[in-house]
């Protein structure tokens, strides 16, 4: 019984947000009150802010292409010790790749910073790599123009370990 | 709640000092640009240039863009960045950019300006 009520999803927030470019903030904001005194330390919580953000502007820019009467939807879930913020816009599979990229949606290459220092690469394309490396796990889903990514945060501390 | 990116720049000797407030994201180019070419003036002996960051209270993807580009103007210039003032979240993100190999951080403005110049006579 007890295992079934802690891996059962409890929804604690959902909200939309006006596609303009800013709004990642409100997004952010948010959030962070939503999963506060759910267990994430200090650092663990800029993290999933950062993310937040992140993934919120590129469904604004790329998803949605800031038009604002199209809405980006943020559902925020508790589910046994992980917290899933989904972020979902209207840009099918070519949405939230990347800011600036090189290789256009959908097929962001791997920052390096080398290569941009030496103008091989362009110095944009940070946002899906700092998505991946500040949450314990992100996945991508398309059903129709609905793209939704997913970002997990286990509020235990364990599996990701704190780097500072 | 957001507040636009200011700089205040600053020459020491051998150094110049941008001192960075607000928000660093898209909305910073030009505040960050007009700043380093303050700081440098065209001075090709002005060796290190500081980026102090104790005032910033958000830095996102395309700050970071931003920051790449000083960076490598700077380094096509023959100049050093140095960075104080970082928060540990956005230490951090330098280290897993890899921004922190090739811009030294300093906890705050004090220990970078003292580390840089030269003592006074």
């Amino acid at each position: 019984m007890t295992q079934v009520a802690r891996s059962t999803p409890r929804r604690l927030d959902a909200f939309t947000l006006a596609s303009e470019p800013g709004n990642e903030r409100l997004a952010l904001a948010r959030v962070a009150g939503t999963v506060q005194g759910l267990g994430l330390s200090e650092a663990r919580l800029e993290r999933l802010k950062t993310a937040v953000a992140e993934a919120t502007m590129n469904a604004i820019e790329h998803g949605n292409g800031n038009r604002a009467e199209i809405p980006v939807e943020v559902e925020v879930t508790q589910k046994g010790d992980e917290i899933v913020v989904a972020i979902s816009d209207q840009g099918g599979e070519n949405a939230g790749a990347g800011d600036g990229d090189s290789t256009g949606p959908g097929g962001q290459e791997e920052p390096d910073l080398v290569r941009k220092l030496d103008g091989e690469q362009s110095p944009r394309g940070w946002g899906l790599f700092l998505i991946r490396n500040m949450v314990d796990a992100m996945h991508v889903t398309t059903d129709g123009q609905r793209h939704t990514i997913w970002l997990t945060m286990r509020t235990g501390g364990a599996a990701h370990d704190e780097r500072m | 709640m957001t507040s636009a990116c200011e700089a205040a720049t600053r020459v020491l000797p051998g150094a110049a000092v941008i001192e960075l407030s607000g928000e660093v994201d898209g909305s910073a180019a030009t505040v960050l640009t007009a700043a380093y070419e303050q700081a440098v003036n065209g001075d090709s002996d002005l060796g290190t240039v500081v980026l102090d960051f104790a005032a910033v209270d958000y830095i996102n993807s395309t700050g970071i863009a931003l920051i790449v580009s000083v960076l490598a103007r700077a380094r096509a210039e023959r100049r050093k960045v140095v960075a104080s003032g970082l928060s540990p979240h956005y230490r951090e993100i330098f280290d897993i950019t890899r921004l922190s190999d090739f811009i030294e951080l300093f906890p705050d403005l004090d220990r970078a300006v003292s580390q840089l110049t030269p003592p006074a006579a």
